[in-house]
């Protein structure tokens, strides 16, 4: 009993009641014919939005005004990069993977280089860098699309003892999220800033290099995720991070992370994905049109989203 | 085969060049609105590849392209008027929108400038439109299951961005078509955004409340080696999935003819479009009488004819055809 106020209490609960509630309406359809297949699809699909979401949720916390929006360009200019150094070859993995965290790297500082050095607001700073690095994928190769490396298709796509590989890695990355936002005093420092940005730098908290390094820890974890995408559908395509932008937005706000920053979770990244996942595949099972479907997802995230802001501030 | 289409062309720029003299001073300009697609890419280099012999013969004195940032109605009208500021005798346009377009494009014709929207077109009464017939491709899907899957059976259909006026049109057409043959029947509907990774998500998430008794998928393009992916992650048979003339699905499915004699076929509109409503401005600016309203054929492509496709198409890129001003004369004939 204790354990249930406890639970309820968590800011990160509602996203698994939605999800949990989506996908028990969605079996049922079928009788339950469908739980395997569609816990597996779930898991796969997911894994990609708490991968990006997790960086975001970072820099979100960082405090009001910070958010990431070139998210979608980054997995597109990695993607496309990886392949193309990789070019099929399971010899050069290890180049393609290097690339990424190259690129990753590259435009976390690039971010914040704009943020701080030239004072532009976070979200003007990463749109437009967001321009730049996806005309540089379109000039790299023009919409050219190279297959992966057979290993790498073959283990993206793959399960192990029934978990997809992907849900695996994401859940790694998001076990080192959340040691670093709960135990390490780098998640201090980040909860912190959020909080009160002034507070902080007044208590002495390294207020730059964490803000930074945040820019840089959220564009390799969208480099990564623009990698692992294009390996598992079998290749780069020049809009295949468009969706991420709002997911990665989404997948923060109903995990139960505070929009204005300060307060981050790391669970509700896995509950928000796997409901935004679960909630247009039952709307498609059930059959509503578009317009239906769009409606419906809208009003249910903002049930999601009253449920777990009223918990927060009893 | 490029060759040969490349050496038409000359022959035909070099028999016409004498009789096109008054548009040598011809300024055509192309405004489009997004770039970041392998299509929108293959269309781009289409009409480079078609409009820079055609300037540097004296043809026309120029055919620059331009292509807008964000993909915003209000970012290309600006452009527009641009264009119109430049002093260009023709636009050539695919539109944002349909509608929101219309006042700059009333601009344009105002000033005395030919517009002719492709693909992305105006419903401005002064332009002149070269349309698809996007229901005419849906039917002509369910026309080929109905020969290759005489007894029917359970459908699922794979549409493109919800609330476009071409993902209403290709699902009507199917919708029609499937009507008219009873003996299908559509059991699921997903949105694929005509994109590889957005369909094999939407597929995903719902195969695994189909019956296991699907026999074909139908396609709006793009989507169709997506499904195929879904299909095999979910351990399912492959069904029959109408192809959207990429690369990628065309790929797969030379493979899976070679492995198992997999039959399907595929269908879309060829990037190089472009290049007819060219030709199309430069017949319009020479003083020939074009009709408001023209049709661009679909380019189809059938187990025979896969080999020779795959070929000539770029490895990530779209089958495409660049056209030549005896087919824009052919066209313009058509629709008289």
């Amino acid at each position: 009993m204790n354990l249930v106020v406890r639970l309820l209490a968590k800011p990160w609960i509602w996203a698994f009641v939605a999800a949990f509630g989506v996908w028990l309406a969605t079996i049922l359809f079928t009788g339950g014919a469908s739980t395997l297949g569609l816990s597996q699809a779930a898991l796969t699909f997911a894994a990609f939005s708490i991968i990006v979401g997790l960086g975001q949720m970072f820099v979100i916390t960082l405090g009001p005004g910070n958010v990431d929006l070139s998210i979608p360009a980054t997995m597109t200019l990695a993607g496309t990069v990886a392949l193309k150094v990789m070019d099929t070859n399971n010899d050069l993995i290890v180049a393609g993977i290097a690339a990424t965290l190259a690129i990753g790297i590259a435009i976390g500082i690039a971010n914040y280089g704009l943020i701080k050095l030239l004072r532009i607001p976070p979200i003007i700073a990463t749109l437009s860098s967001s321009f730049i690095v996806q005309s540089t994928a379109i000039w790299y190769n023009r919409g050219i699309r190279i297959k992966p490396p057979a290993y790498l298709a073959e283990f993206s796509t793959a399960s192990t003892l029934g978990i997809p590989n992907v849900a695996i890695v994401a859940l790694v990355i998001s076990i080192v999220a959340w040691v670093l936002l709960e135990k390490g005093i780098y998640g201090r420092w980040v909860s912190a800033i959020g909080q009160n940005m002034r507070a902080a730098r007044l208590a002495g908290v390294p207020v730059d290099g964490v803000r930074f390094a945040t820019y840089v820890f959220c564009a390799v974890l969208a480099a990564l995720c623009g990698f692992l995408l294009s390996c598992f559908s079998g290749g780069a395509a020049l809009n295949m991070g468009a969706e991420y932008l709002l997911t990665s937005i989404a997948v923060v706000i109903i995990g139960g992370t505070a929009v204005a920053g300060g307060f981050a979770n790391v669970p509700g990244i896995w509950g928000a994905s796997l409901f935004l996942f679960l909630v247009v595949s039952m709307l498609n099972t059930y059959g509503a049109s578009a317009g239906v479907r769009l409606l419906l997802t809208g009003l249910i995230i903002i049930a999601v989203i009253i449920a777990a802001s009223r918990k927060q501030t009893v | 085969m490029k060759k040969a289409l490349v050496l038409s062309t000359l022959a035909v720029l070099l028999a016409s060049s004498t009789a096109l003299a008054d548009t040598s001073g011809k300024r055509i300009a192309l405004s489009n609105n997004y770039a970041g697609n392998s299509w929108r890419q293959a269309m781009l280099e289409s009409w480079a590849k078609v409009t820079g012999p055609a300037a540097e013969q004296g043809i026309v004195a120029a055919a620059d392209a331009f292509t807008t940032a964000e993909n915003q109605a209000t970012e290309q009208a600006a452009q527009i008027q641009n264009l119109i500021l430049q002093g260009y005798d023709a636009i050539v346009l695919n539109a944002a929108s349909p509608t929101a377009l219309n006042g700059a494009v009333k601009e344009a014709c105002d000033a005395g400038i030919v517009v002719v929207s492709f693909d992305g077109i105006v419903t401005e009464p002064c332009a002149y439109r070269i349309a698809v017939d996007f229901a005419a491709m849906g039917k002509a899907e369910v026309d080929y299951l109905k020969e290759a899957l005489p007894e029917g059976g359970k459908l699922l259909e794979i549409r493109g961005l919800a609330g476009v006026f071409v993902d209403d049109e290709i699902s009507k057409g199917i919708h029609e078509g499937v009507a008219e043959n009873p003996q299908f029947e559509i059991v699921g509907s997903v949105h694929g955004d005509w994109a590889q990774d957005v369909a094999q998500k939407a597929v995903a998430g719902i195969l695994p409340s189909l019956p296991s008794d699907i026999v074909g998928v139908v396609t709006q393009g793009g989507d169709g080696y997506g499904a195929a992916q879904a299909f095999a992650a979910a351990g399912r048979p492959t069904p029959l999935i109408i192809m959207g003339n990429r690369q990628d699905e065309l790929a797969w499915w030379k493979e899976q003819k070679d492995a198992s004699g997999y039959k399907t076929m595929s269908v879309s509109i060829a990037p190089g479009v472009s290049t007819l409503a060219f030709w199309v401005a430069q017949q319009i600016l020479d003083g020939q009488k074009v009709p408001q309203d023209l049709v661009v054929p679909f380019l189809r492509i059938d187990q025979d004819n896969l080999e020779a496709s795959l070929e000539s198409t770029p490895a990530g890129g779209v089958a495409n055809v660049e056209y030549s001003l005896e087919d824009a004369k052919k066209v313009i004939a058509e629709a008289m």
